[in-house]
């Protein structure tokens, strides 16, 4: 798209969004993608719209509290992205827009209170547990409350683990086939501290070697997709100090979302010193199930223990994972390699669950409205057990589930696998 | 072309309004008053997003409706009407000739809430309002054993609105027709907002519709006709060293007898844009690629015919390759239909043609325009449903470092090959505002008078859709 955006003065995020604008041809075939735009069927709500706004807004001729509205509405699922053929890099372009614009934004005392806790629990696991705790007391009360308290609560899941820290060293069972750093992920640890430990048994029982390095962090994602650019850059930069990426084969995260955040350093620091240390860095990370999916294609995954009876997976493609990530093969061909296991697709399976990081906070009703749509859409498929591989997804499948009456579990894609090998599945 | 035009077709940034936000006219405030907030749009943030389609972007609406019935769409005309503003329809915006930009500020009534599906299998048909997504007709029908053949590439995406208001066609189009066929029935609303109920007898007034890029009324419903599924289908492609074998083997294979379901064709330039999209393991090599579908009731026959098709690609040069299963097959469709928006990673900007030749005339027309693109500055490709001789020459440009004169000098040239030929202007993406211009070339002065009578009267006052298909008379003053 044509565009006289100011590209000398906005610096290296200015490059990045001026070739996302550049390349989008207004095709429209972004449309049926994308969520917002199958709930409000508005031109506003749609991917080729904000590209539009964002393109008005940098170049000076709408003012930014106006286009606002529509972009906070957008997830950032990217599922425009993949279903954009012109490869318009639409998630790098709201990611650094969100960066650009924070600063200018007017929000009320309510509003900015509200991102403040957000971005500082989230990126602190023991912080996170407790005000977790907290909202637990209150989710009786949520029917009573108003919905910019409701939306948090129903992020959380029906009770609150224990934390479980991890061990520095996993040392691989077996003969050693790898080693790979682990991003430990934060609001995860608190919520699902099961992920964490059926990665590490997982990995271990293939011969892997895992390592929690001292000083890793928040991967930075939900600071940077709220356009807390600072915050995140420190949050970037730690991570990179922490993670040495020659000393190790892969750098592994099990939450799609922070696995998309840790591939997009580059993007982050483009134009900036640390470029080249983020590329090294992101051409390590791989989502757990890449990794493990590339034993398996080399015929060197341990055998699974059978299902003790034919199960069925409702496989959920995480918008970090899928879109994000390009990984939809992988996690499904574990799954498979679990003898008697079936994987059913989910109709409308493109489609965000609605959960997007902090949008049960932001857009409560939104959200909502997604999350009870792909419960529906789940649930139609009669599966004996749902899987995906994010956290967030998890949380908003499992309350939005349960909502609709119904006991299915909802796992992790490593926690099944974890299961089949423990033979309890 | 007049500058003005050339500014819009080129520059994003035209005719950029001066105030910004509210419900500021008289206009955006009386849509409100009739239909309610949640229908109407008034703010500068969401009036800017009407005025594109996938080609061109034109002046800023006024306001913009979302009509979710026929009766928002009337109470939206009046309005219009008093206010003395130009109306202009608009679906999925994937229109190609600029047809749902508007030229003027005035009022957008988007279809896109318009939902309503309804099929009725026993008469094999579908009951759709405007903004059903054309894919959706289909999913819809595929339950109780039907389908709707009509396919643009654009059909995720497209609404059943734009497509009649286009006739648009699809691969399938060489053996089952263009979207125009399968109407049964249509609902309209006229420029004074009255609403009509169109069947296909007496004066095929539906027929005028269709193809009409909402210039002589809204199209508010459509009774669709559906058919059963062929049983079997089987894909081909074939590659070729020159651009015009290609198109001999097809008027090779359709002599021979062959009526296959598609036939589509794209060059070297197509080819690899979509390969760098996709990564299917398209020939990059091949200077043209061509695709086919044939399908039936009876396996023999479809594999016979296939067989003619194969025959005459390698009769003309061509290296044949079967698809092997139907995933195989659906890759391939998924690389044609990618296309068109694939070749926005070349160049930022296309002129997009469309014209359409007789199938004897093929090979000398695609080697000439391939020569006129060789002898100009630009890219240059061609793809197109070759089986009813429909091409679509695209130029490809960079407006920030490249002329817009001489892309419109070439697609000017393009066009008159094709009439030179005995084609003419829009086999499928109609005339909308960008092939305006050509028109007087195409169709003689009574003809052209006989189009401007109907306009006028089924619009008098040229309240709709101003400034598409029609070029401007000079006696007229508003259209
Ligand atoms: C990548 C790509 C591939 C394409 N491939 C094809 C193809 O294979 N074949 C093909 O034929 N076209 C193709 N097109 C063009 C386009 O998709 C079609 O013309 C389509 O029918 C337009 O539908 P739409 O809903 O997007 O209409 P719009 O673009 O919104 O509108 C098109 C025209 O119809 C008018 N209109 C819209 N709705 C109504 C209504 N309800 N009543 C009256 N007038 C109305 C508008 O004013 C405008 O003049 C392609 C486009 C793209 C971007
Ligand atoms: S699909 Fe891509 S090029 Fe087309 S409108 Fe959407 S973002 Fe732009
Ligand atoms: S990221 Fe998701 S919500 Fe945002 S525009 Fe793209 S498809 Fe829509």
């Amino acid at each position: 798209m044509n565009n006289d955006i100011p590209v000398q003065a906005l610096g290296g995020q200015g490059e990045v969004m001026a070739h996302a604008v550049d390349a989008c041809v207004h095709c429209g075939f972004c449309l049926p993608a994308c969520p917002t735009y199958a709930l409000l069927g508005d031109e506003m709500d749609s991917p080729r719209g904000r590209i539009v706004l964002m393109k008005e807004v940098l170049e000076g001729g709408l003012p930014l509290a106006d286009a606002a509205p529509h972009l906070d509405r957008c997830l950032g699922c990217q599922a425009c992205v993949t279903a954009c053929p012109s490869g318009v890099p639409y998630g790098e372009l709201i990611t650094a827009f969100r960066g650009w614009s924070e600063p200018q934004r007017q929000r009320s005392a309510f509003a900015r209170s509200k991102r403040w806790a957000i971005l500082k629990a989230l990126p602190a696991p023991k912080l996170f547990s407790v005000a977790a705790r907290v909202g637990q007391f209150a989710k009786p009360l949520a029917p009573v409350l108003p919905a910019a308290l409701r939306g948090p609560l129903d992020l959380l899941p029906e009770s609150v683990p224990a934390m479980q820290p991890s061990a520095k060293v996993t040392p691989a069972r077996g003969v050693q086939r790898g080693r790979v750093a682990f991003l430990v992920g934060c609001a995860q640890q608190a919520l699902a501290p099961n992920f964490n430990a059926a990665t590490l048994r997982v990995l271990a029982r293939n011969g892997i070697e895992v390592v929690i390095p001292d000083g890793q962090g928040c991967c930075g994602a939900a600071a940077l997709h709220t356009g807390a650019r600072d915050e995140a850059l420190k949050l970037v930069r730690a991570n990179l100090d922490a993670f040495n990426p020659d000393d190790f084969d892969a750098i592994l995260s099990n939450a799609a979302g922070c696995g998309a955040g840790l591939k997009e350093y580059p993007m982050v620091l483009h134009g900036e010193p640390d470029e080249t240390r983020a590329k090294a860095f992101a051409a390590k990370v791989m989502d757990i199930s890449e990794y493990l999916n590339t034993l398996l294609q080399n015929g060197e995954l341990e055998p699974p223990v059978p299902a003790s009876r034919p199960l069925t997976v409702a496989y959920h493609d995480a918008c970090h994972l899928a879109h994000a990530q390009g990984v939809r093969a992988a996690p499904r061909a574990l799954l498979r390699a679990i003898p008697g296991v079936s994987v059913l697709e989910v109709p409308e399976g493109d489609l965000c669950c609605g959960s997007a990081g902090t949008y049960n906070l932001e857009q409560p009703e939104l959200a909502g409205q997604l999350g009870a749509r792909k419960a529906k859409n789940i649930l139609s498929t009669t599966a004996d057990l749902i899987a995906s591989g994010n956290i967030g997804c998890h949380t908003q499948i499992q309350s939005h589930v349960r909502r609709q009456g119904s006991p299915t579990p909802v796992l992790h894609t490593i926690e099944i696998l974890d299961r089949a090998y423990r033979g309890e599945l | 072309m007049s500058t003005e035009k050339l500014a819009l077709t080129t520059n994003s940034s035209a005719r950029k309004p001066a105030s910004a936000g509210g419900a500021s006219n008289a206009l955006a405030a009386d849509l409100t008053r009739a239909l309610g907030p949640r229908k109407v749009l008034s703010n500068l943030s969401e009036r800017l997003n009407y005025r594109y389609d996938a080609i061109q972007f034109g002046a800023t609406p006024l306001a913009v409706v979302l009509p979710e019935s026929t009766e928002d769409v009337v109470a939206a005309v009046r309005a219009s009407r008093a206010a003395g503003v130009p109306i202009v329809g608009r679906g999925a915006a994937s229109g190609l000739s600029g047809g749902a930009a508007p030229l003027e500020p005035g009022l957008v009534i988007s279809f896109t809430r318009m939902t309503r599906l309804t099929i009725h299998p026993e008469r094999r048909e579908a009951t759709a309002q405007a903004g059903v997504v054309t894919l959706a007709v289909t999913e819809a029908a595929k339950p109780h054993g039907l389908i709707y053949p009509p396919d643009p590439a654009s059909f995720r995406t497209s609404t059943i609105g734009g497509n009649l208001a286009e006739n648009a066609g699809g691969p399938m189009c060489f053996k089952y027709g263009v979207s125009g066929d399968y109407v049964r029935a249509l609902e309209f609303v006229d420029a004074d907002g009255e609403v009509h109920r169109l069947t296909r007898d007496v004066f095929d007034l539906a027929g005028l519709l269709i193809g009409s890029e909402g210039t002589l009324g809204l199209i508010t419903e459509a009774t669709l006709r559906l058919i059963p599924p062929p049983k079997f289908t089987r894909t081909l492609m074939a590659h070729f060293p020159e651009v015009g074998a290609c198109a001999e083997a097809v008027s090779r294979a359709i002599a021979a007898g062959a009526v296959p379901s598609k036939l589509e064709f794209m060059d070297r330039a197509c080819t690899n844009a979509v390969e760098d999209y996709l990564h299917l393991g398209l020939p990059r090599d091949a200077e043209a690629v061509l695709l086919v579908d044939t399908d039936g009731e009876d396996l023999d026959t479809v594999q016979d015919e296939l067989r003619l098709v194969e025959d005459a690609c390698v009769a003309s040069g061509g290296t044949v390759r079967r698809a092997a299963t139907d995933d195989e097959g659906a890759q391939l469709w998924r690389a044609r239909r990618s296309v068109s928006p694939a070749l926005g990673r070349i160049r930022p900007q296309r002129m997009n043609e469309d014209i359409v030749v007789p199938r004897s005339a093929l090979p000398d027309v695609v080697r000439e325009i391939r020569a006129l693109g060789d002898a100009s500055p630009f890219r240059l490709v061609q793809f197109g449903h070759i089986g009813d001789g429909n091409l679509h020459p695209n130029i490809l440009f960079d407006p920030r470092t490249e002329d817009a004169h001489a892309v419109h000098d070439l697609a000017h040239r393009i066009a008159l090959v094709a009439i030179r030929h005995g084609g003419v202007l829009s086999g499928e993406h109609g005339i909308g505002s960008m092939k305006r211009d050509f028109m007087t070339d195409a169709v003689d002065p009574a003809t052209m008078q006989a189009l401007r009578g109907v306009k006028r009267a089924l619009d008098p006052s040229g309240a709709l859709n101003p400034g598409k298909i029609l070029p401007a008379e000079e006696v007229m003053v508003d259209g």
